[in-house]
């Protein structure tokens, strides 16, 4: 896994392209030096051949063969490494002059090229040498051919050959190694970014990116995306706002509507009593709801539990199993507590309980008699984080709409009408689970609904 | 029942006022913070309805400065802010009881006669026996009855009897039950009281001829005998 997270990882992945990159630059533009070396070197070696010939030519037109017998004679005898081997014929083909036997096996190349390989006496030894020769007409049906050999050319051309591949090697490795320095610190910082993000996304409003490095392109790019994190949370302050407004605006009539039509119920006859009472249960779920939706933006928009109260988590699940035993006992469900050991968390007792309580209230409603809902504890060992799991024998809620049911006022389109509630319930429960540096998801319980409440 | 009301909102105070009226009690009306204090130090009322949020003296502080001069006089307070906390610093100060803005009216008055009574029937947290008509509770025994017949109640049923009878002919809100006899403060979506009071009833109403627990349309609930007779 972890070698497989390496290789995901995006400098892995960059280095790995830079480095094919890098390598086949470094391969082809060594690859032409030695080309172009090797080509020189040939080129250099055939123009001296070609600029001998033209000596020998000059030599024989002024002073005849006799002069060329002493050229030659005088070039064989100064001492140089690189030399020439020079052969003249006469008409029948015989041997005038020159350190050369007499036609060597000669292979033809363009131009009037030739190549032969012949055995030289060096320090007392026989080496096979390659040489390359150019035949001349010198005039009255004598012919000089120039030879020369190539070895330390082609010793030149290996030598070359095994530096520019080691310098390729080199250059490779030193270019991975920067390049990994260079290529991680900018990609670590994308990285870096990317966490951010998720971070961000996962904590909810109210974060910013934060990077190490506010001045390069990513600080810029951290910057920019902030702003725009500012702006998007403005809009949404704004939209949350005007509902919040309304809510509020809306509460105080409402009750002052709510109280006068109390007022009215005393003087009524009793038919039009119930139907009062009807429209005064109307109003109180209307006061809830705003009372509800207050109440998340409240818990939203503020900063999240600091510090807190001791609340022995186990005590408060037995009181909402115990508040809501009898309710669930009148509709036929079996309710059940598992919660073995006094667990203490830090929070609001009366926060949680609501949050509880809307649950348990969710999973009654939506529990069919006969069935059962269980009520679990479990602590981390160490004693680090709390797992409330609350399982129904409900419907359940289709995977597609398990993150939907957590927004204001959405209701599962199949329960509408079915069953009554205004679609805040949840919204509620998120909210204080994460007021409490908690989370809040929703599971198949097979079949049913298993609701599972994370508290630090 | 004597009432100084303290609130800066003209039309919600005149609108207590007159339901304060209605219900047959006296009310002054302060409009702000330091006419509530020198209304306060003139003359001794039951209960004090004071606003949190107000210009000059805010509410806290009004309740604040009333204790440290020795007002001991019951003092609910009424606020736009329900959070825990707000309801937490709230009591702290010297605050009795707790409303959030907007409430119904009868929350508010059942709530003022319960701190009216509170304070005109001194040492009654003391007694070690309850009654009320011919059911009796024996707080030292936890031991139950009416009439003869004794009644075996849950430890909850209990402690729902015993906040009815200690409240006997006054009117209990919903919201009153569950911070007085389940001790937390929240808003049940559903009926979870109601089904708690009618197993009660069953139980010391069910065989016998005068019911004694009566549910009051749109406020609550009343221990004692029924008003109709």
């Amino acid at each position: 896994m972890e070698i497989r997270a390496v290789a995901n990882s995006l400098t892995f992945r960059y280095i790995v392209k830079y480095v094919t990159v890098l390598s086949a630059t470094v391969f082809l533009l060594q690859g032409i030096f030695y080309l172009y070396f090797s080509y020189t070197s040939f080129k250099d070696l055939g123009d001296s051949v070609v600029d001998e010939l033209e000596t020998l030519q000059v030599v024989y037109r002024g002073q005849s063969l006799d002069g060329v017998k002493q050229y030659i004679a005088d070039r064989l005898a100064s001492p140089s490494v690189n030399r020439f081997y020079y052969l003249v014929t006469d008409q029948s083909g015989a041997k005038v002059t020159g350190d050369l036997p007499v036609a060597p096996r000669y292979r033809e190349f363009d131009d009037g090229w030739l190549g032969f390989e012949l055995a030289l006496q060096n320090w007392g030894e026989s080496i096979d040498v390659d040489f390359l020769a150019r035949p001349l007409d010198l005039g009255d049906g004598y012919k000089a051919i120039v030879a020369r050999d190539y070895a330390d050319i082609v010793e030149r051309a290996e030598l070359v050959f095994r530096t520019l591949f080691r310098v390729m090697i080199a250059t490779v490795i030193l270019g991975i190694v920067g390049g990994f320095f260079s290529a991680s610190r900018a990609l670590n910082q994308v990285e870096q970014l990317n966490r951010e993000i998720s971070r961000i996304v996962r904590a909810g409003p109210g974060q910013r990116l934060q990077v190490q490095d506010d001045k390069g392109y990513i600080g810029a790019l951290a910057t920019v995306m902030n702003q725009m994190l500012d702006q998007m949370e403005t809009l949404m302050q704004g939209v949350r706002r005007v509902s919040d407004n309304i809510a509020h605006d809306l509460r105080t009539p409402l009750t002052r509507m709510r109280n006068n039509l109390s007022q009215l119920h005393d003087r009524l006859v009793r038919a039009e009593q119930e139907q009062l009472d009807r429209i005064i249960a109307e109003c109180d779920d209307l006061l809830s709801s705003f009372n509800a939706l207050l109440r998340i933006s409240a818990l939203e928009s503020g900063s999240r539990l600091a510090g807190g109260h001791d609340v022995e988590l186990c005590a408060l699940l037995c009181d909402v199993v115990e508040l809501y035993e009898p309710l669930a006992h009148e509709r036929g469900i079996e309710l059940v507590l598992d919660a073995p050991h006094p667990q203490v968390c830090k929070g609001e007792a009366d926060l949680l309980f609501q949050m509880f309580a809307n649950i348990m209230d969710n999973s009654l409603k939506y529990t069919p008699p006969g069935g059962k809902i269980r009520v679990q504890l479990r602590t981390a060992v160490g004693g680090a984080g709390h797992t409330v799991r609350i399982d129904d024998s409900g419907p359940g809620i289709p995977v597609g709409e398990r993150k939907n049911v957590f927004r204001r006022f959405y209701r599962v389109e199949s329960s509408r009408g079915e069953h009554p509630g205004h679609g805040l319930g949840l919204s509620l429960v998120q909210a204080i689970a994460q007021y409490h540096h908690g989370t809040v998801e929703l599971a198949g319980n097979h079949p049913g609904l298993q609701v599972r409440v994370q508290l630090p | 029942m004597n009432v100084l009301l303290v609130e800066d909102d003209k039309q919600v105070g005149e609108f207590i006022v007159a339901e304060l009226h209605a219900a047959g009690h006296s009310c002054v009306h302060a409009l702000d913070g330091e006419a509530g204090q020198r209304a306060a130090a003139d003359t001794a009322y039951d209960v004090m309805v004071i606003d949190r949020m107000m210009p000059r003296i805010d509410g806290l502080a009004l309740i604040k400065s009333l204790r440290e001069v020795g007002n001991q006089t019951p003092v609910l307070v009424l606020s736009a802010l329900g959070d825990v906390n707000d309801r937490v610093q709230g009591l702290h100060c010297g605050a009795d009881d707790y409303l959030v803005k907007p409430f119904a009216m009868v929350e508010l008055l059942a709530r003022l006669e319960v701190l009216h009574r509170r304070v005109s029937s001194p040492g009654s947290e003391m007694q070690t026996k309850l009654v009320v008509e011919d059911l009796s509770m024996d707080l030292l025994r936890q031991h139950v009855q009416r009439q003869d017949t004794p009644i075996h109640l849950q430890p909850r049923e209990y402690k729902l009897l015993e906040y009815l009878m200690r409240h006997a002919g006054q009117v209990v809100t919903r919201a009153m039950l569950l911070e007085h006899v389940w001790g937390y403060h929240f808003d049940p979506q559903t009926n979870v009281i109601d089904v708690h009071v009618s197993r009660l009833r069953q139980k010391i109403d069910k065989d016998f001829e005068q019911p004694l627990l009566t549910t009051v349309r749109g406020a609550g609930y009343r221990l004692g005998p029924s008003l109709d007779n």
